[in-house]
């Protein structure tokens, strides 16, 4: 096969222009689009000190090269715990004490301001379900089912004042990820790896980690590139079998007849090309056979959890009933952040958290599942010197009502809550042993330093280099931005 | 410098401000022309702003609009005379120093009228108390019948609002009652809403006689002539230069020294024009028909059977769906509810385009079917006139959530209104008009009150005070043959259906105790039964024991079909067995009678400019129009009802409909010639097919582009007769090869000095794959097929009973389950409508088409068709000969046959035992090839 990398086609930026602007929406897509702007960019690995950050504004090539973020970055890379359902805040992370001495009461306000699907179903007020403690050289408040994130406790900054807009799964989680109540906007991730490219050559730069049990609600809808080129959208690992569709034959076939018929593929593709000079597309289709074979070869090293210490696969709770499938998740981000990987998002199979039945035994259940694996996450970031550079976030798309929620079987749960609930980041850049923001005496409404989701969204931008304002997309001549029309705050007394 | 003395006094609008207001902004903004809304002549519409409803003067620099807009803020627009520095600071002394004038402000009117309290009426009450309901006999639609009130008295008393019962209800939040807010979605009104009641009621409920803003004989102070002057927004010139395309494309490529690339071998433009108009290669005997044809005429009578052909419309009609935008389920929400009938849209798609139906005729249906003919007072409702409904769906398209329990505010109804209003902009007028919801567009002369007028047209039908749930969106019109049918067929199918659901409820209950039992045996049987139950508990309602026990059930369900014991290999073959003789019964019924439809009530609400775009900031009232820019600015928009007698309707939808489609108008026939020649030839001659605006790409030809939509419409707006036009030319002919010469002075192909190469879309290399293969089911319209989702999240089509597959076009298009086949070669995620689809090409390619089980499926039927077609003397050279004919249309040359017949030689050596899978290989790879997957 002629592989002529030199080719004038490739070397014109007009034509580049015309292939990324061409790249695909495919399920898949980004991770290969990204595989061929390193083919066709020189396949050396170049770190984003070498680029020089060329302004949104000015932007016309879309790649993943790396690129130069606006300031000095904090962060190289993100992971977020996704918590999809919405955690309780005054049952993990804010203790509330008047709350508890009210547990059965009435609530004493409005009621029309709790809830969210009329006022017929809610119960009466609810106190924390577990022990709250102390922990680390801050004091930081955690409940007692959440013992190994407690122990990391210096390393976190809880944010007890977040709020969203809406009450809704499906509308909050759009918000959550993309600043927008609405589908097809573009996620943080995506924003991201637009504003920032990736620094890894053989792997895509937002890698999605779901479940085995299920996709997360809303879906792939969680780590789409909505309006942005789709090179910028996430690219899911399957949690089972070949991490990739299609990865490897999906037929019997002797690999000696595979090599052959490879061999007479590319030969009529050579014919083909022969009679038809000027025609890219046809060079690019050529290389994203090859690109298809390489690809098989770095994912699955990358993938391969073997090649980790019995030490480590502990440390993530791997081998133990409750842990293993999350434990498994975490180790193979930081596999991939180690690689160079931009942005990582690891879910849980629908909504897990989202209690509105027994919520003490749920949220327990969700706790043992992830509070091991969390732990050991941060603990082994921190020791391999990762943890400077990585930023890791821990949260959901709304908090929980002090008040019961009538369900199936009684009053034993909490409903939705858009006005107040705790998300936390770690690392990169992050001040640990932070507690920022206050609630009511009943964790209902923010009360102090509130955080909204644009400058949640914001300060991780800060965090990696990128400043909210400069970092749009120019969409029917409007610039388009993560952080929307209005200016967000990024919240520096967070930072370190 | 005018005025040495202002740097010590300060400076007074009249004396120092407007003098450079009127230099530099007078253009657009003065008493004639108000662009944005904005007079900037007095202080009193100074201080009064422009559509954002903003005074431009604030307390502060930084709060004052006008600063903000000329410090800065783009304004004066780039390319005019810009504020000098004096200028400047002129205007920012006077701003800081008190913004004085000579003329006192005349107060403005600050009465309240009833325009101002209906939209908050509107928003908060009427759903109770309106057109459909009217609790305890009260209709708040009118200030009369406010006045009038219900049961209990009057809802206000005039001038004395603590004793009016509406504000009394509100005040007591007794209205709306608490636990109906969500019921009915409204909200409370904010205590800004009620103090406006309050002072209306209190200066005396006035009602004033207000006429909406509409266009009338006088000039449009928004929009000026110099506006109209873009080429897009003046009617196609009738040209003389030349008749014919080539004509046109000649006289540009002579000037550039080029001349047409030589016309493409026969065996091209066959294939060219089958994959073109019907999505598919010719079939064997097809191909050698043509290829051996002996007439001159062969390739016109090609295009004239291809065009008579069911398939051409399944290939077109595709076209179309992508513009409306179409799909089978609501979108929105997780759930993504599916669109019942949605698919009787889609068949009169295809049967238009396969009719030829006249392209204004197509239009009108679309917008107004509802309101051609009064079918409910009808004596015999005909096939035609359910079709007039069925159109209507082209506007209930979009992306819709408002079916979802807390999703059908005002707010999200506005947002399906406004996709509705994008897709007609988009895809039949080449204009943006969506940029215009929250403000006048930026770059088209197109004012946001142009916006709502256009919204008013479809206020009739879509009415966001009264919005119709997903359930009352049908209609059930329908032809006596049908309802015999259906009344004849389907009572005894429905009888067996609902007990062979009820059987596959017991079979899949069955599966799941047999997974248990088989997995678990120490397992209790009540916590088994236990599991069935936790099922059908929401999933966030579980307890945890619950959540447990599903939990197992899910663990083991994971594990593959050929790794279960056999008892639940035999549980699920009774599942199996079940679910085709439901398929099968399904597939005898007689589609419902339900139409999806959009129709006019008569009873439209008023319609209100929407400050930035906010449902609850009300500005101007407006009535139907179309934008000023496509009209002289001095004609009245007619909206008659047209049944006076019968049902009632506003008729403006059908007003616009017909205003739409004149044949002169500047935007219809140019935006539809276009498309089709963007399919035909690779791009448009307007390359931003959804844009003809300020900001849209010049054309090429312009007056190509005119000539053709001249003719178009002069031959009855015929899109059969319009491929003729362009079929028939030299310049579809050409070769797609690229001569230096034609690539140094035409590297874009902007002349038109060949062909470009082009990859099938996903339909049609799939439909393509089919074919060749003998897989493809030939059976048109009905229920979309069935698509189904395996745990890894591959999304696959489900084969018929014989096996095969129908075309693409007849997949169920569900939002949340793209097949992943389709998926990677970029079919397209509509948001809400698709208006180019994109070309990729990404390495997932290779993976579905090399390593996947379904095109490997088809290699070996391609393999089985070839080998059944073969006399027993044939050798390999046959085969090779035969692959090339079935899948390229086309015989191998030397080389290829060489290529093919040492392939094949090779393949049976490393088979080994089985060496007639060598075909099955060679057949793949060929399936894999660029020669397959591009059109020359």
């Amino acid at each position: 096969m002629k592989h002529n990398r030199t080719h004038p086609e490739f070397d014109s930026s007009g034509s580049r222009r015309d292939f990324f602007a061409r790249t695909s929406d495919g399920l898949l897509g980004a991770a290969f689009a990204w595989l061929f702007s390193q083919e066709m960019f020189s396949g050396q690995l170049a770190y984003a000190e070498e680029a020089e950050h060329e302004s949104t504004e000015l932007r016309q090539v879309y790649d993943l090269k790396p690129r130069r973020p606006h300031h000095a970055a904090k962060a190289r890379s993100v992971i977020q715990l996704f918590m999809n359902g919405g955690p309780s805040q005054m049952d993990l992370f804010d203790p509330k004490p008047y709350l508890n001495n009210m547990d059965g009461k009435p609530f004493p306000g409005n009621v029309e301001e709790i809830g969210n699907q009329g006022t017929d179903d809610i119960g009466v007020m609810m106190g924390g379900r577990y022990k709250f403690a102390r922990h680390g050289e801050s004091g930081m408040w955690m409940a007692d089912i959440l013992p190994h994130t407690a122990k990391m406790s210096d390393e976190l900054c809880l944010i007890n004042s977040m709020w969203t807009d809406h009450p809704n799964h499906d509308n909050a989680l759009y918000k959550i990820h993309s600043g927008r109540l609405f589908m097809g906007y573009p996620t943080l991730g995506a924003w991201t790896v637009y504003g920032l490219g990736s620094e890894s050559q053989n792997l895509p730069a937002y890698v999605v980690l779901q479940d085995q049990l299920g996709p997360p609600k809303n879906g792939a809808r969680n780590w789409t590139a909505g309006f942005l080129p789709p090179l910028y959208q996430g690219t899911p690992f399957r949690p089972t079998g070949s991490p990739i569709l299609n990865l490897k034959q999906q037929y019997e076939q002797p690999t000696e007849v595979t090599e052959t018929a490879r061999t007479l593929l590319s030969s009529l593709d050579d014919i083909h090309r022969s009679k038809r000079n000027y025609y890219p597309e046809l060079e690019s289709r050529i290389e994203s056979y090859g690109l298809a074979a390489r690809m098989q070869l770095s994912a699955s090293e990358a993938l391969d959890l073997s090649r980790e210490s019995k030490a480590t696969h502990a440390m993530y709770g791997i081998g133990e009933d409750w842990t293993d499938s999350y434990g498994k998740r975490c180790l193979l981000a930081r596999r991939l952040v180690e690689r160079g990987v931009r942005f990582v998002q690891i879910f849980m199979e629908e909504q897990p958290w989202d209690s509105h039945a027994d919520l003490a035994e749920n949220h327990r259940g969700a706790c043992l599942r992830t509070d091991k694996p969390v732990a050991g996450l941060l603990q082994d970031l921190k020791e391999r010197g990762l943890l400077d550079s990585t930023l890791v976030i821990w949260g959901g798309e709304f908090g929980r009502t002090p008040t019961t929620q009538k369900s199936a079987n009684g009053y034993s749960g909490r409903d939705h809550n858009m006005q107040a609930f705790t998300s936390w980041m770690a690392g990169g850049g992050i001040k640990g042993g932070t507690t920022f923001g206050k609630t009511d005496d009943f964790g209902h409404k923010v009360v102090e330093n509130p955080v909204s989701v644009h400058d949640f969204h914001a300060t991780i931008l800060h965090l990696l280099g990128l400043h909210h304002q400069k970092l749009f997309f120019t969409r029917s001549g409007l610039e388009e931005r993560l952080t929307g029309i209005h200016p967000p705050r990024v919240v520096t007394e967070i930072l370190s | 410098m005018p005025h040495v003395a202002a740097e010590e006094r300060a400076p007074v609008f009249e004396v120092d401000v407007l003098p450079v207001i009127t230099r530099k902004c007078g253009a657009c903004h003065s008493e004639k022309v108000q662009k944005g809304g904005l007079n900037l002549v007095s202080m009193t519409s100074v201080r009064r702003g422009g559509e954002s409803g903003e005074a431009l003067i604030a307390e502060s620099l930084d709060d004052s609009l006008l600063w903000t807009m000329v410090d800065g803020g783009g304004m004066p627009p780039e390319g005019e005379p810009q504020l000098t520095a004096d200028e400047l600071g002129v205007i920012r002394r006077w701003l800081t120093m008190g913004a004085e004038s000579t003329m006192p402000v005349e107060q403005a009117d600050t009465r309240l009228t009833q325009h101002d309290i209906l939209p908050i009426v509107l928003l908060r009450c009427t759903t109770c108390h309106g057109a459909r309901i009217q609790r305890g006999g009260v209709d708040l639609r009118t200030p009369e019948a406010m006045k009038k009130g219900g049961k209990n008295g009057p809802a206000l008393v005039a001038g004395d609002p603590d004793n009016s019962l509406m504000i009394q209800r509100i005040e007591s939040n007794a209205c709306p009652p608490r636990d109906q807010l969500l019921k009915y979605f409204v909200r409370r009104p904010g205590e800004a809403e009620v103090r406006v009641l309050r002072k209306w009621i209190a200066e005396g409920a006035q009602e004033y006689e207000i006429l909406p803003d509409v266009a009338t004989t006088e000039p449009d102070p928004l929009v000026t002539d110099e506006d109209r002057q873009h080429w897009a927004f003046l009617p196609p010139r009738q040209v003389t230069e030349h008749a014919s395309i080539d004509g046109f494309l000649a006289e540009k490529l002579d000037a550039v020294g080029l001349a047409m690339a030589p016309e493409a071998d026969r065996d091209t433009l066959i294939r060219r024009a089958y994959i073109d108009l019907v999505g598919m290669p010719p079939s064997l005997t097809d191909w050698k028909k043509w290829h051996d044809s002996p007439n001159a005429d062969w390739y016109e009578q090609m295009i004239d059977e291809l065009l008579d052909s069911p398939h051409y419309g399944e290939r077109w009609g595709r076209y179309w769906l992508d513009l409306a935008g179409y799909a089978d389920s609501e979108g929105g929400v997780s759930a993504d509810p599916l669109r019942e009938v949605a698919w009787k849209y889609r068949d009169y798609v295809i049967k238009s385009f396969n009719d030829d139906k006249p392209y204004d005729r197509f239009l009108i249906e679309q917008l107004a079917g509802d309101e051609l003919v009064d079918v409910a007072n009808e004596p015999v409702v005909t096939q035609d006139m359910v079709d007039n409904l069925i159109a209507t769906g082209f506007l209930r398209m979009g992306i819709d959530q408002t079916g979802s329990r807390t999703m059908n505010f005002v707010p999200e109804r506005l947002g399906v209104i406004d996709d509705a209003i994008h897709v007609l902009g988009s895809s039949v007028m080449g204009l943006t008009l969506e940029c215009a919801r929250c403000h006048s567009h930026k770059y088209d002369p197109i004012p946001q009150r142009d916006y709502y007028r256009l919204k008013a047209v479809f206020q009739g039908a879509y009415d966001e005070h009264d919005w119709l749930t997903f359930k009352n969106r049908y209609l059930s019109d329908a032809t006596p043959e049908h309802q015999q049918r259906v009344a004849e067929v389907n009572p005894p199918l429905e009888v067996k259906l609902k007990k062979l659901t009820s059987q596959l409820k017991k079979a899949e209950n069955e599966v799941r105790l047999e997974l248990l039992r088989q997995h678990y045996p120490n397992q209790s049987e009540e916590d088994r039964t236990e599991t069935l139950r936790a099922l059908g508990v929401a999933d966030n309602n579980r307890s945890l024991p619950q959540r447990i026990l599903v939990e197992m059930l899910q663990t083991v369900e994971l594990i593959p079909d050929e790794d279960q014991p056999h008892a639940v290999v035999e549980a699920l073959h009774v599942v199996a067995q079940l679910e085709d003789e439901i398929a099968s019964v399904v597939s005898e019924m007689e589609p419902p009678l339900k139409v999806r439809a959009l129709w006019d009530r008569g009873e439209p609400s008023p319609t209100y400019v929407l400050l930035r775009g906010e449902h609850d900031k009300p500005g101007t009232l407006v009535g139907p129009g179309v934008p000023s820019v496509l009209t002289n600015g001095q004609t009245p928009f007619v909206a008659t009802p047209p049944f006076p007698e019968g049902t009632p309707k506003t008729g403006r939808r059908l007003a616009f409909a017909r205003w739409l489609t004149q044949p002169d108008h500047p935007l219809t026939a140019r935006v539809l010639v276009n498309r089709v020649w963007h399919h035909h030839f690779g791009t448009g001659l307007v390359k931003s097919l959804e844009n003809f605006g300020v900001k849209g790409e010049t054309p090429t030809h312009p007056e190509l582009l005119d000539w053709l939509a001249i003719q178009f419409v002069d031959h009855g707006w015929s899109v059969k007769e319009l491929h003729r036009m362009m079929m028939n030319s030299r310049a579809y002919k050409q070769s797609s090869e690229v001569s230096e010469e034609s690539h140094r002075l035409d590297p874009q192909n902007q002349l038109l000095s060949r062909m470009s190469l082009k990859r099938m879309d996903a339909e049609s290399l799939r439909d393509s794959l089919l074919f060749v293969s003998g897989k493809l089911d030939n059976r048109s319209g009905g229920p979309p097929d069935a698509i189904s989702v395996d745990r890894d999240g591959l999304v696959s089509i489900e084969p018929s009973k014989e096996g095969k597959w129908r075309r693409s076009v007849y997949l169920q298009y569900r939002r949340t389950e793209i097949p992943s086949l389709m998926a990677t070669f970029d079919y397209p995620v509509m948001g809400p409508n698709c208006i180019s689809r994109s070309v990729s090409t990404v390495s997932l390619q290779p993976l579905t088409m090399m390593n996947g089980k379904h095109v490997r499926e088809l290699a070996v039927a391609f393999a089985e068709r070839v080998e059944s077609q073969l006399d027993e003397q044939s050798d390999d050279g046959g085969r090779v000969s035969l692959v090339y004919q079935m899948a390229f249309s086309r015989s191998p040359t030397d080389e290829e046959r060489q290529l093919g017949l040492d392939a094949l030689k090779q393949l049976r050596m490393k088979w080994k035992d089985q060496p007639e899978m060598s075909l099955v290989t060679y057949c793949h790879t060929i399936l894999n090839s660029a020669q397959f997957l591009y059109v020359d």
